[in-house]
């Protein structure tokens, strides 16, 4: 169902296509499921399940709200670029079978990420709407999947970074958390994004204990200017 | 779409040329494509429907149109270009930045406000054509960053790493369609002063969005 899903969407998915791609008798797929709505549906739990994992995965053990958001922006989004079926079934198809359920995500996320500044013992102020935050990224995930470009989905880091934590702890904190994952992922994300030297500089350098998720692809050119500032 | 269904032609012997008439007939087809998809959904949408709404004969609509899809299709595409001009008429007008983008946002949400039908075609029904959809959204979405960014003033403070312009049309759609999802169109414009502030935040920060947003009230 994921695969179908994924080359022709979920209107154009046939109960023939399932069968024949998961080499299961029709007989056999009525068993387990209704329809194709009800195959559909187990297919997208499971997909949510998986991205839910991944996630939760990536903020074990990190007690600092902004860098656990930081690492969970950066394993969902090389999860969905490495496996791009998952944001088009989750994005994509999930909306057009009930439109509805555009918030459901949110609904599930944006109390684990406040929860993540309250345990910080942050007073969870709201900046600027958690919700509308989460649709921005949704949205802005979902057009480079659509448009085939699910490998370039590391390069909304900074982006969705940007947007985990904005609401929770205001623009300016937004913007250097942003640019020190900018700066994290590597060069691709950052010199796309034609973020200016200087201002890096100063965001690395002010960065202080606030490491990002340690790649190897830290040690940039950048890196280096930072390191013989401080 | 807010204006009023094309009216039919009248019967018997009349004066419009070959050209009036299958422009009228296109322009009916159209509106009823959208009225009856955002209606019965479109799964349960046939073409006899959109016939019997429209007023139009089977014969004309295969003239005009290989098939449902395609008449979906070019039904979207006229609703989305009317959508991005009158967006774009707003954004183009007189004024300071800030309020540009708010008579913006305004036209926008008034659109959406003013035929809920239409909104729901545009948005939320066509994801059931298919692959095509894909495209479809990818391309509206950046005619929206194409227009907003081709006004931008040239003295905002530097976003860094941000694409604000993906940003601000990101919050406004994803707003627009949570709404719109939830049968709520016809309470957009009251959003207007929240969503303002959502959009410009990424550009100005907190106090100066604030103050741009709420400041008209």
């Amino acid at each position: 169902m994921v695969s179908c899903c994924a080359e022709k969407t979920y209107a154009e998915t046939t109960i023939a296509d399932l069968v024949s791609r998961a080499c299961v008798s029709r007989t056999t797929f009525y068993k387990l499921f209704s329809d194709k709505r009800d195959c559909f549906e187990a297919a997208a739990a499971r997909c949510l399940e998986r991205v839910g994992a991944t996630l939760a995965r990536a903020v074990e053990g990190c007690e600092a709200p902004a860098e656990a958001t930081r690492r969970a922006t950066v394993a969902g989004l090389e999860l969905l670029a490495a496996e791009p079926e998952l944001a088009l079934i989750l994005n994509g198809d999930v909306l057009g079978v009930e439109p509805r359920r555009v918030d459901r995500y949110a609904r599930l996320a944006v109390p684990a990420v406040e929860a993540l500044w309250a345990r910080a013992g942050e007073p969870v102020r709201k900046h600027s709407s958690p919700g509308i935050a989460f649709g921005r990224a949704q949205l802005l995930v979902f057009h480079e999947v659509a448009a085939g470009r699910a490998e370039r989905l590391p390069a909304l880091v900074p982006d969705i970074v940007y947007l985990a934590t904005a609401p929770f702890a205001g623009h300016d904190e937004g913007l250097r958390q942003a640019r020190l994952a900018a700066a994290s992922v590597g060069d691709g994300a950052s010199a796309e994004a034609g973020a200016s030297p200087d201002r890096e500089v100063e965001a690395l350098s002010t960065g202080g204990t606030e490491e990002g998720p340690g790649r190897a692809a830290k040690a940039t050119s950048r890196t280096a200017t930072a390191g013989q500032i401080s | 779409m807010s204006a009023p269904a094309p009216a039919r032609l009248p019967r018997g012997r009349h004066h419009l040329s070959r050209d009036d008439v299958t422009r009228s007939q296109r322009e009916r087809l159209i509106a009823a494509t959208a009225r009856v998809t955002a209606e019965r959904g479109y799964e349960a949408t046939s073409v006899a429907d959109i016939l019997a709404a429209s007023g139009v004969g089977r014969e004309s609509f295969y003239e005009l149109f290989g098939d449902r899809r395609e008449c979906v299709l070019v039904a979207h595409q006229a609703m989305l270009d009317d959508l991005i001009a009158k967006v774009g008429a707003a954004y183009a007008g007189e004024g300071e930045w800030v309020d540009r983008c708010r008579t913006t946002l305004a036209a926008l949400l008034d659109w959406f406000a003013s035929d809920p039908a239409a909104g729901r075609f545009l948005l939320v029904e066509v994801a059931a054509v298919g692959p095509e959809f894909h495209a479809r959204f990818e391309a509206g979405f950046d005619r929206f960053v194409e227009i907003i960014d081709a006004g931008l003033p040239a003295d905002l403070p530097d976003p860094g790493p941000l694409p604000t312009t993906s940003l601000a049309v990101g919050a406004a759609i994803s707003r627009v369609y949570v709404e719109v999802a939830a049968g709520r169109s016809e309470h957009l414009p009251a959003l207007l002063p929240q969503l303002t502030y959502e959009v410009l935040v990424p550009f100005l920060g907190e106090a100066t969005a604030r103050d741009a947003a709420f400041a008209a009230l």
